[in-house]
């Protein structure tokens, strides 16, 4: 900013004096660029005026606007009289987007290259050399500066009055902590009210009264439900059950093979799960430890069970062990019973921590 | 001929002249007409993050006229049928109103959504083009901080976007996310408590997104693009050696009228790519996905691709959960390690790396000449190691639509990138290395002997030799064999490639003298060199 | 019911798979083709040497049951053995899977498998819609089993919202939102549900085909299957993406792929031509 005077004294030119009669435009132009340290070395036009090959961009250039508007009218008249309410299966209102994308883009394209054509092709050719004047703050600036920062802050005399500074740190502190004061106390919210880390829809209710499974639409589930190798996601019986609020609650219930049930029972009982299970129906929680995707994908064959998210597969016959991918626990197992109207029930809520691992998980 | 030229723009005259008494305009802004800019595709990288940032404004500012943020329930009751009568929360009714009832809102959320991509898709490959050129060297070490802050603010704002419509998929990256705030020790659970105000999902999370959303990270994003441009601006830009070309100077088009000319209709032609894009390719179709439930989900459930590496991270990572028996018993869960231990290595590493270089190399002196990646093998290769991590990693966050549609095993494909992820990275090293010095050696070789010519010469003796065609006039020796110096830039390596060097200046080996011939408006006299016009050379010595 | 017609058929059924196995890359079908021949003419010179076998320890079987019991013991009975017992390590028994099962199975070509592997797949059938219905009469009379209601079109009037939601929970988690299918562990995988037909759709969820877990009519009921197949026919594959192309519907990993191949290359080349020399 500063020195490109001294700079051009430095180089020993005289600036022009543009108000010289005569001078061209072309000349001024070069001439401002000078003032700047910007050497315009060559300027070349690509077309000569008047030539075929002039008039042929111009009209290149010409047709890729008139493009532009076309297209753009195109696409008004699409926007206002194309049918465009959803219609289920195939129809006209499918192609809305697309035609919308498609005339859109190419008034936009056109103009784009319109420009490019013109700024590339018909304007000249130009070589300029700008210097960077890196450096080139002298050094004296850097002392001046320096010596001005440093003689303010003696001036401010903190050295000399160290209660000043002491004090306006002791009085500051607080402020930026007034300052964040209502965010962190406003935000914080404890993540153990209600125990609610460690319980689900299906803790017993106030009198004790076991929690009924029911299904996604309300309807308590019956042992005849569930065909043989088959599973269905079930919810507490409660209010919200089958909400979002819940969101650790929804469980997998299901109805394992007679030869899968017993080496199922066994692995329980080595966990102390002996009795979990109900008859050949094993409930596990549907959300994984790892990171709480539903882990869903129920192999009836192998029993392994698999989460989409990162593909934790777990072996509901060995008490839903992790046995790939990066869960490292076991899928909490929902002790269940059938009471005395034959449907399920939650014998408790779940023994184990349902849902994505934390610090503090016992 | 001025007087008359007076007269006749004497009304836009006096309005400029009645400006600049006010504000004082003419100096800075012949300024700004004159600024040099150096001309290269590949510094056209970083204008595409920039006009799809334009873009993203646009049509988000569209957006949110109709968006609603909010999780209060709500039956739908929209044009689109299969989900009629479908309980769901606002925001994922607001979207869907937004593709089905909002005339042209499908395309404009399409259009949001392809710009999004773009423009985290244009940051990587602008920020590998930095890398690989050098460009981050020193005076440039803040920009290229700011840049990759600007990649993971960009990250940040894509992941806010995603998990607004509130559709089963964003709903199960939102679960992930919470479980991933989860896993940080000691912290974990009051942190995500305070963030979803309570247990996931709480019912307030889609409003705190959306003011993140919308306000604060396009703020943020706002402030770093604007001191990042304003950098450039201060710094000048970077610029390939080549004649003429030095360590001091910029050699370029100035800014009006053909660069600027140029730029705008590179803006026009990213909108007319994304308006393309937009329309033609279905993006994120959320009416397929239904209502986030906690208890559903979709196969291949992914997240968006800048957010797929870390996925992929995740797939990979073994099951090492480390328990700590003080007390009751507290864990570190595997999650933690590649969500949030990784991302911060990266974070670390990415924003460093140009200290790093400076220390290990001992060079400390300011870099305007970009440097060609065969020429620093060391830092290539170094790039080429981390570009084939996130790929492994990226491709690991696909690994189950590749094992499905490619019938391999989902297991064997974690495997492979588990151990992949061991292996590529080193291998990508060694072999990029070895590329660079054989390019180099090529290099040198041709100036040495010039460019083959394909004319196979019997010797009287008996014996062939293919005749080279010399690239300077032999100074000296007959043969050819002149040495030239290398500059650090391409050097030719075919016949057809002679005479048609380097960027902007005909002739690659002689400094224009006189770019003279040029044909001649009568406007335009022909210009002159300046006449203490140093020597070419690349203004830095190479190794 | 003579060996000339299996031989003819067997041939036939080569010439079908040809061009599909080729163009799918899927050698295996190679050696499915000649196991498959083999199997033919071992079935065959079986009947036809033996003729008495079938008429000793036979229940009596309804006429399409006794054709269905014949297409069995030349095209089966390897793997399933006789009466459809099962063999061990080869083929599970069949009694009580039902006729649903076997037209799932034979329907879509998986059953006669080509040889032990992590999963049947999908193929041109082999039998023709009669045949399967015979197979089906007689393994449904070997031990009864669950039965796909008549008719080819299963799912008009249905309710394709309470579809789609059902489909959500219950479906979409193996065969993905889209209905194009997904991996499972270790190699297996739920198949895209394209090309499926109600009939096929209404079978694997009552016979729960290999993985696929079993939706009897108790959990899921025939009106509720209906509404499913609808949201599946008309929603998912007859409805038209209405954001243009799909991508194949494989969410956002072939977006990302997109926005690579088709826009960061496209907007290259533009700067390339930005920056070109003229």
């Amino acid at each position: 900013m500063t020195t490109h005077t001294e700079h051009q004294a430095q180089q020993g030119r005289e600036p022009l004096d543009v108000n010289t009669p005569g001078l061209s435009q072309f000349d001024i132009v070069r001439e401002g660029a000078r003032r700047d340290d910007i050497e315009i070395v060559h300027y070349e036009p690509q077309v000569i005026p008047g030539t075929k090959a002039e008039r042929r961009l111009t009209r290149v250039v010409a047709s890729f606007f008139l493009l532009t508007g076309l297209a753009a009218t195109a696409f008004l008249v699409i926007y206002i009289w194309w049918p465009w309410q959803y219609a289920p299966g195939r129809g006209g209102d499918k192609w809305y987007t697309p035609l919308l994308g498609v005339t859109l883009g190419v008034a936009l394209l056109a103009v784009g290259f319109g420009i490019l054509t013109w700024g590339k092709k018909l304007l000249p050719k130009e070589v300029s050399i700008q210097d960077r004047h890196e450096g080139a703050v002298a050094e004296d600036d850097r002392t001046i500066t320096g010596h001005t920062m440093l003689y303010m802050a003696e001036e401010m005399g903190v050295k000399r009055r160290p209660l000043l500074g002491i004090s306006l740190l002791a009085g500051l502190a607080p402020v930026g902590a007034v300052a964040a004061a209502p965010l962190v106390g406003g935000l914080i919210s404890d993540p153990h009210k209600n125990n609610q880390m460690f319980t689900t829809g299906f803790a017993p209710a106030e009198g004790g009264e076991k929690i009924r499974l029911v299904r996604e639409d309300g309807r308590p589930v019956r042992p005849a439900d569930i065909s043989t190798g088959g599973q269905i996601t079930v919810f507490p019986g409660i209010d919200h059950g089958i909400s979002n609020k819940h969101a650790d609650s929804p469980t997998l219930l299901i109805h394992l093979r007679d030869s899968d049930a017993d080496e199922s029972r066994q692995a329980n009982e080595r966990v102390g799960h002996g009795d979990y299970m109900w008859g050949n129906y094993a409930a596990y929680s549907k959300v994984c430890t790892h990171a709480g995707c539903p882990a869903s994908l129920y192999e009836q064959q192998t029993n392994r069970l698999l989460c989409p998210c990162h593909q934790s597969q777990f072996l509901i016959t060995d008490n839903a062990r992790p046995i790939f991918g990066p869960a490292s626990r076991r899928l909490p197992q929902l002790p269940i019973e059938v009471d005395s109207e034959g449907y399920f029930v939650a014998k408790s809520d779940y023994t184990e921590t349902v849902g994505p691992d934390f610090w503090e998980r016992p | 001929m001025k007087r008359r030229k007076f007269d006749m723009a004497a009304a836009p005259g006096n309005a400029a002249r009645g400006l600049d008494d006010r504000f004082q305009v003419a100096t800075p802004l012949r300024r700004l007409l004159n600024k040099v800019f150096p001309d290269h595709w590949s510094f056209l990288l970083g204008e595409i993050a920039l006009f799809s940032f334009v873009i993203l404004l646009l049509t988000g500012v569209y957006l949110t006229f109709f968006f609603e943020p909010a999780m209060t329930e709500v039956v739908y009751n929209g044009s689109y049928a299969p989900l009629r009568g479908t309980p769901m929360s606002a925001a994922y009714a607001s979207s869907l109103d937004l593709s089905f009832d909002v005339r042209g809102g499908l395309i404009m959320r399409q259009m949001h959504h392809w710009s999004a991509l773009l423009f985290m898709a244009a940051i990587v490959v602008h920020m590998l083009r930095v890398f690989f050129t050098g460009a981050f060297r020193k005076p440039r070490e803040t920009n290229w901080i700011i840049g990759s802050l600007l990649f993971w603010v960009g990250f940040l704002a894509g992941f806010t976007g995603y998990s607004l419509p509130d559709d089963g998929l964003s709903g199960t990256g939102l679960r992930i996310a919470s479980a991933i705030m989860l896993s940080i020790p000691v912290i974990g659970s009051w942190v995500t408590s305070s963030v979803f105000g309570g247990e996931f999902p709480g019912d307030i999370i889609i409003s705190r997104f959306f003011i993140a959303h919308v306000l604060l990270i396009p703020g943020l994003l706002i402030a770093l693009i604007s001191v990042h441009l304003g950098l450039v601006f201060k710094q000048k830009h970077t610029q390939w050696p080549g004649p003429g070309r030095t360590n001091g100077n910029v050699v370029g088009e100035r800014m009006f009228p053909r660069y600027a000319l140029k730029q705008g209709g590179f803006f026009m032609v990213v909108f007319g790519v994304v308006a393309l894009m937009g329309g033609l390719f279905q993006i994120n179709p959320i009416w397929l996905f239904g209502p986030y439930e906690a208890w559903v989900v979709s196969a291949a459930s992914q997240p968006d691709w800048y957010v797929m590496f870390l996925d992929g991270s995740t797939r990979l990572m073994p099951a090492w959960e480390i328990p700590i028996p003080i007390g009751d018993g507290y864990v570190i869960p595997p999650l933690f390690w590649p969500t949030v231990v990784l991302p911060g290595i990266l974070v670390g590493l990415s924003t460093l790396y140009p200290f790093l270089e400076a220390r290990h190399l001992k060079d400390y002196r300011s870099h305007n000449l970009l440097q060609r990646p065969r020429d620093v093998p060391a830092r290539t290769a170094v790039g080429a190691m981390a570009v084939s991590f996130f790929v492994v990693l990226t491709l690991s966050g696909a690994n189950d639509v590749i094992a499905d549609k490619f019938q391999i095993s989902l297991n064997a494909m974690t495997w492979a990138g588990r151990i992949g992820l061991l292996l590529v990275p080193p291998l990508a090293y060694y072999v990029t290395y070895r590329i660079c010095l054989g390019l180099q050696q090529h290099d040198r070789e041709v100036l040495a002997h010039g460019v083959e010519t394909g004319i196979i010469r019997r010797l009287p003796d008996g014996r062939f030799v293919e005749v080279h065609q010399p690239l300077s006039a032999a100074n000296g020796h007959a043969d050819g064999h002149g040495a030239l110096e290398y500059v650090g830039w391409v050097v030719p390596k075919k016949m057809n490639r002679l005479g048609a060097l380097g960027p902007a200046i005909r002739g690659f080996f002689y400094p224009i003298e006189k770019p003279a011939e040029a044909p001649v408006s009568p406007g335009h006299p022909p210009v002159e060199p300046r006449p203490e016009r140093e020597e070419i050379s690349s203004g830095e010595s190479r190794r | 019911m003579t060996s000339d017609n299996d031989r003819r058929r067997g041939l036939l059924a080569r010439l079908r798979e040809r061009p599909a196995a080729r163009s799918r890359g899927r050698r295996r079908l190679g050696a499915a083709v000649r196991l498959f021949a083999a199997l033919m003419l071992a079935g065959g010179a079986y009947t036809v040497f033996a003729p008495g076998v079938q008429a000793q320890d036979n229940p009596p079987l309804t006429g399409a049951a006794a054709e269905g019991k014949a297409l069995f013991d030349v095209s089966c009975v390897t793997c399933h053995g006789r009466n459809a017992q099962g063999v061990e390590g080869r083929g599970p028994s069949l009694v009580g899977v039902g006729a649903a099962s076997v037209e799932f199975q034979v329907g879509t070509g998986r059953m006669p498998m080509a040889r032990q592997e992590a999963q049947a797949q999908r193929k041109p059938k082999v039998f023709t819609d009669e045949e399967i219905r015979q197979l089906g009469q007689y393994v449904q009379e070997l031990g009864g089993g669950p039965i796909v209601p008549e008719g080819d079109d299963l799912h008009s009037d249905a309710n394709i919202a309470a579809g789609g939601e059902l489909f959500r929970i219950n479906c979409s988690q193996c065969h993905a939102f889209g209905g194009g299918g997904g991996a499972l562990s270790s190699g297996k995988y739920a198949p895209s549900l394209r090309p499926a037909s109600d009939r096929q759709i209404y079978a694997a969820m009552l016979s729960g085909p290999q993985n696929m877990p079993v939706f009897g009519d108790n959990q899921i009921t025939p009106e509720q299957k209906a509404d499913i197949i609808a949201y599946i026919q008309e929603t998912l594959k007859h409805d038209q993406d209405p954001g243009g192309f799909n991508l194949g519907r494989y969410g956002p990993s072939t977006e990302g792929l997109a926005i690579f191949l088709v826009g960061i290359v496209a907007l290259v080349f533009a700067s390339l031509w930005i920056a070109g020399k003229s």
